[in-house]
């Protein structure tokens, strides 16, 4: 490990600064201009010249870029975890269906009650907590599932098979909760579905936050088993690794990191795939001790990136930002694929 | 030499697998032992249950009747950890680490000695230093796995089980794969790793040619028949090293140590330097040429060349192409 222990450090000290200046693009774009030394003069504690700024900033800004990072690396991490234990480079959290989980969740939320002829979101009393409550609640449930699937099931390949059937009923009854559903709420939903870093409270930002630190945990008490990983199940038994332990510590964490993440922002597409391998071709390593934070740190800095994007500098229009991961990630992907043989990747 | 200790023991070993609610046994009867500083080689046709054995003593969850012991020590009573520091295994799995080295990929094997992070100490430096050493591939350490060949990566694979440091190897078919030079190669360097480092080495192979000329003991399973054991010079000359191959077809020739096709023993007599005439013989046993007493062959070596002689007429080639024309004009 030590023969590229110095490529390591400089790409990491890099990530590091290019995050930094990620942040800063991203909270100095939007539809209202603020000029960039009015917004460094604010993060070193000092008061705008306008108060709207101030609130802009402050409130919506800051916030919103802090969702991007955590979202980020939430997916990245719930994205190499999968890969590994999975022995799949394929794996991502749609893939064992958590983000249709908590699309389903929503979408009997909002799509269900119109479709009997209750008119849950009549009120807005339900509002983002109710969206944030529902799309845990599908994401936890699919867990659930998965993980009584996964007591039963050994094999990994299979877990992930049916990971993918799991994805394509619940989308199955998002579709048919879709046909019967109301006009105002399929918008409703279809906005939801695009995924928003910005409708993320500072509270809420705290939960996330919290959530996030939650599910790393087992990432970090399971690090070298994930290594051991890198040679197949049999060989990581042979090793001493517990691989029920470790498991359900990938299904703990990749639900409370993907689950979150898709509550508080919708399904964002992509990250969670393309990152780890992004992680892999820039460090040039296969040891997670390093690949877990460069996964963090890419998926942060990718999803910042993003979202300044769907800002359109200049203009007063924004993008939904699962529009542009998908528009970046997918050609990625591809091109991940083209480039190099997937099998050797890892 | 001196004599190896018990590593491992197993009495009256019997292994199954669950179908549903049944248990299939599918070894039964079994006892055995290995010992530190040898080369132990299971042999028998595919399906007869070497991998379900192998499972058992590596201690995976199967049914087992009977009882396997590490240095005295029920294997049902160690930790994993403690197995994995004890017992480590090279299988056949497809492995695609493409993106470690070679030293990180045999630094893998350091896993059970490592603190929760998985930090090297020096000790662990030196055991993965001792490893790549005793495989000789310490000219490729720092290549990428994806960038060696099939050899090279089958002995990173040895070198990570020997890093982990047990006194027991286990080795599911290490010379499946390969070409000749590498599976004498792989086969010769266990033997060599067994004695010098006093290891248990218990390989299952196909190789009866090559197993022969390096394992110091053989388990033989034939399908139906009971486990022999014993050392494979002494199976071949009590003639059990033919139980395992099928009856009336295949036989092991004591005299080249090959599995040889049982063919009419009787055929032209030829004379001359035995390594040139066992050729001669053999291309005609393969055409089935009966003897008569019109006819006789002989070889020089020096050069190569064959003689027919019959009654009055003696004829010389100088390939056994041509030969076996001429004969087969009559």
């Amino acid at each position: 490990m030590t023969n590229n222990s110095n490529r390591i450090r400089i790409y990491t000290l890099g990530g590091v600064a290019l995050l930094l200046v990620l942040f800063l693009i991203n909270i100095s774009v939007g539809s209202i201009a603020i000029p960039l030394h009015e917004i460094l003069a604010g993060l070193t504690g000092a008061a705008l010249s306008k108060r709207s700024w101030e609130i802009i900033l402050f409130d919506y800004r800051i916030p919103k870029a802090l969702t991007a990072i955590l979202a980020g690396l939430a997916l990245s991490i719930s994205g190499l975890q999968m890969q590994t234990f999975f022995r799949n480079p394929l794996a991502g959290p749609y893939v064992l269906g958590i983000s249709s989980g908590a699309g389903l969740g929503v979408a009997v939320l909002l799509l269900g009650g119109s479709a009997v002829g209750w008119n849950l979101m009549g009120g807005s009393f339900i509002g983002i907590w109710g969206t944030i409550l529902a799309a845990s609640t599908g994401a936890m449930l699919v867990l659930i599932l998965m993980s009584l699937t996964a007591w039963k099931v050994k094999d990994s390949m299979t877990l992930l098979i049916i990971g993918l059937m799991f994805g394509s009923a619940t989308g199955a009854i998002i579709s048919l909760l879709s046909y019967f559903g109301g006009a105002e709420e399929l918008k409703l939903f279809t906005v939801w579905s695009m995924g928003s870093l910005g409708g993320v409270s500072k509270e809420q930002l705290w939960v996330f936050f919290m959530v996030c630190v939650i599910g790393i945990f087992p990432v970090i008490l399971f690090v070298k088993s994930y290594n051991a990983m890198l040679l197949g199940e049999r060989y990581a038994e042979s090793m001493g690794v517990n691989l029920y332990q470790l498991r359900w510590a990938m299904i703990l964490s990749t639900g409370m990191l993907a689950g979150s993440a898709t509550a508080f922002c919708g399904p964002v597409a992509f990250i969670g795939i393309a990152v780890p391998h992004l992680a892999r071709m820039v460090f040039q390593t296969g040891d997670h001790r390093v690949l877990f934070p460069a996964s963090a740190l890419i998926g942060a800095s990718f999803l910042l990136l993003c979202d300044s994007i769907s800002q359109l500098p200049g203009t007063t229009e924004t993008l939904p930002i699962n529009v542009i991961t998908s528009l970046f990630g997918a050609p990625l992907v591809i091109w991940l694929i083209l480039k190099r043989n997937f099998s050797r990747d890892f | 030499m001196k004599k190896g200790e018990n590593i491992l023991q197993g009495r009256d070993v019997a292994v199954g697998y669950r179908q549903g609610k049944a248990i299939r046994w599918v070894v039964k009867n079994l006892s055995f032992s290995l010992q530190s500083a040898k080369l132990t080689c299971l042999l028998g046709p595919n399906g007869v249950g070497k991998s379900t054995l192998i499972k058992a003593i590596m201690g995976q969850n199967l049914p087992v009747k009977g009882e396997i012991s590490y240095k005295g020590k029920p294997i049902g009573q160690l930790s994993p950890r403690d197995m994995a520091r004890n017992v480590s295994v090279v299988l056949t799995d497809r492995i695609s680490p493409g993106n470690l080295t070679v030293r990180q990929l045999v630094a893998l094997g350091r896993i059970p000695f490592t603190s929760w992070l998985g930090s090297m100490s020096p000790e662990d430096e030196q055991a993965v230093q001792k490893a790549l050493d005793a495989t000789h591939i310490g000219y490729i350490e720092n290549r990428k796995v994806s960038e060696i060949s099939d050899g090279q990566l089958q002995k990173t694979m040895i070198a990570r089980a020997l890093a982990q440091d047990g006194k027991l190897i286990i080795l599911d078919e290490p010379t499946a794969h390969l070409d000749l030079v590498n599976r004498l190669e792989i086969m010769q360097l266990l033997r060599d790793i067994a004695h010098t480092q006093q290891k248990a080495i218990l390989v299952v192979t196909h190789d009866l040619d090559i197993a022969v000329e390096t394992a110091d003991e053989f388990w033989l399973m034939p399908c139906g028949g009971p486990v022999v054991i014993g050392r494979p010079e002494d199976l071949i000359l009590s003639g059990a090293i033919n139980q395992l191959l099928p009856d009336g077809k295949l036989q092991f020739s004591p005299t080249t140590g090959k599995v040889q096709a049982i063919m009419a023993e009787e055929t032209i007599p030829v004379d001359g330097p035995e390594e040139v005439a066992q050729w001669l013989r053999m291309a005609l046993r393969k055409q089935n040429m009966l003897p008569s007493n019109a006819l006789r062959l002989s070889v020089t070596k020096d050069p190569v060349s064959f003689l027919i002689y019959r009654k009055e007429t003696k004829e010389q080639f100088y390939t056994i192409e041509e030969t076996l024309n001429a004969l087969q004009l009559e």
